[in-house]
């Protein structure tokens, strides 16, 4: 059975959507408890990880690597909880943290301007115009977040399998077509599909945990063996062979570990 | 009872997902070979009408700004006119641009997704697979760049439609048991008020071309026969230009009354 993400921007409805989809298929519902998993297991606060997800970085940020640090946290916590797929996922960027398994279905909910802010002016209870900025100020910083981390448009039609606008048509319709989508061979959990993910929970593991040290380092995993792409210079630390003895040691599922150093990233890693 | 207008990144599997979903409703097809009756309609040739919809205006085509805009509403003149009959698959008209607010059009966006439409480019074109991705990257641009100058609207902005369709990884027969399921919708049937909000545009996009034919910088909004024109003009010309505007649109079958509100041109009176 696949793993569905539903991205939305703020007050499209996207949450209603993901609740009844994960209802009727008896899904999993997951979204803040990657950042609870994320923030216990690599001691970092939940506030800090939430504006590492949410938040463009900064021009500081750009240089001290702590988005890319967080970032790489929330996709391990992410991967560690979707590997047994029948999830739904309605947190920030699932299309684009889960990229590379092939039985994730992403949705993109849409919802009409005016309708967003109308969710918004009932629910904290301001005047549209503050509403309307709020939403846009939002999209912006999604746009910039997705932009600087990823090089893409969250808006790009290309990031996502299926988009659903929240307008003429109900929540209702919109998870009458996902379930409907989930049910199509493409998105169901082959063995082969089920040992990417796994490879892939391991490549995000391992990139936790060197993140900190070294944060241009890129991995990937195939069947449990893992190579470590990492920059010339990195390579003659000795922090990084006393790390990669300690991943060796203490992770579970690596057959076997290699060092890549100044070769360029290939586009599947992590 | 609806319409339904598709389109799509790749006109091979437009075609195809059109096909099928006319075939699967019972739906007539609205396509491009309505383009010699729109040509002998307003006395153009065919060709020009298909390039004003492939193209943006060139000096190296002979293909004014002024020209292309005429072809085009021609194009949306017709178009809309035959919506009106309902029950219609449309498609390769820029329909989607054009067709605002009408609650009985479902608007379907149909991704030929990475894998598969890049593999149909690259057969087709006999290129490698790296270079059918930089040909369509560049023929999204170009389509997004003539369907912001041709009616303000981005062609590739999800938003846009009511549904988008990937076909990465969900199959065509798939894609058409959404599309035709989706139009059953109560949302999607043809209520009064949505076939009056078709007519209105029907009758404003009649009148626009008939005025783009002999002047540029025309707006048209239409209401229940009653027709308001908006232009510019200098002072010395505002007078003439509101008489022939009121003459032109109303020879047109529909119009009840026309109002015309002119801008000053400033460029004009400049000069």
């Amino acid at each position: 059975m696949p793993i569905i993400t539903i991205s939305r921007g703020s007050s499209s409805m996207g949450k209603a959507v993901a609740e009844k989809v994960a209802a009727r298929l008896g899904y999993r519902l997951i979204s803040r408890e990657v950042l609870l998993d994320a923030s216990s297991r690599f001691n970092v606060s939940e506030m800090k990880l939430e504006k590492a997800i949410h938040d463009a970085p900064g021009i500081l940020e750009r240089y001290r690597h702590s988005k890319q640090s967080y970032v790489a946290y929330i996709r391990s916590a992410l991967m560690e909880r979707i590997v047994d797929d029948n999830v739904v996922y309605h947190g920030l960027a699932g299309h684009l943290l889960l990229k590379g398994i092939p039985h994730v279905l992403k949705v993109r909910i849409n919802a009409d301007m005016e309708r967003r802010i109308k969710i918004v002016m009932e629910r904290d209870g301001i005047p549209a115009e503050e509403a309307r900025l709020r939403i846009q100020e939002d999209d912006k910083q999604r746009r910039k977040w997705t932009h600087s981390l990823y090089d893409q448009d969250p808006w790009d039609s290309s990031l996502y399998d299926l988009s659903i606008c929240i307008d003429k048509l109900s929540v209702d319709n919109a998870v009458e077509f996902i379930c409907q989508a989930a049910e199509t061979d493409g998105f169901q959990a082959t063995e082969r599909n089920r040992n990417k993910a796994a490879d892939m929970a391991i490549a995000c593991r391992v990139k936790a945990a060197l993140v900190d040290d070294f944060p241009h380092v890129g991995v990937t995993c195939e069947y449990g063996n893992v190579l470590i792409y990492v920059r010339a210079k990195d390579s003659v630390a000795g922090k990084l062979t006393k790390k990669l003895n300690q991943i060796r040691e203490t992770m579970d599922g690596i057959h076997h570990l290699e060092t890549h150093a100044g070769v360029e990233l290939p586009p599947d890693a992590v | 009872m609806s319409i339904i207008i598709i389109s799509s990144d790749v006109r091979e599997i437009e075609e195809m997902i059109v096909g099928k979903v006319a075939e699967e409703k019972g739906y007539g097809r609205l396509d491009r070979r309505i383009i010699n009756d729109v040509a002998a309609r307003h006395q153009v040739e065919p060709g020009r009408l298909i390039e004003a919809l492939e193209t943006t205006p060139s000096l190296f085509r002979k293909l004014s700004s002024r020209q292309w805009r005429y072809y085009l509403s021609c194009i949306e003149a017709d178009v809309l006119e035959r919506l009106l009959a309902d029950n219609l698959v449309c498609w390769g008209l820029a329909a989607h641009l054009y067709v605002t607010d009408i609650s009985h059009a479902m608007k379907i966006r149909v991704l030929a997704g990475k894998s598969s439409g890049l593999a149909k480019i690259a057969e087709e074109r006999g290129i490698s697979l790296q270079r059918a991705e930089t040909y369509r990257d560049d023929e999204m641009a170009r389509r997004k760049k003539w369907s912001l100058a041709a009616f303000n609207q981005d062609e590739t902005d999800l938003s846009r439609y009511d549904l988008v369709i990937s076909l990465d990884q969900i199959d065509p027969v798939e894609t058409v048991r959404t599309i035709t399921g989706a139009s059953e919708y109560r949302k999607f049937q043809v209520m009064t008020y949505s076939m009056k909000c078709l007519t209105d545009l029907a009758l404003a996009a009649k009148v626009h071309a008939v005025l783009l034919k002999s002047m540029a910088d025309v707006k048209v909004q239409a209401r229940d026969g009653s027709v308001v024109v908006s232009t510019r003009a200098s002072t010395r010309q505002k007078r003439k230009k509101t008489e022939t505007i009121k003459a032109l649109a109303g020879q047109v079958d529909g119009v009840g009354y026309v109002e015309v509100h002119v801008k000053k041109n400033f460029l004009k009176e400049t000069a």
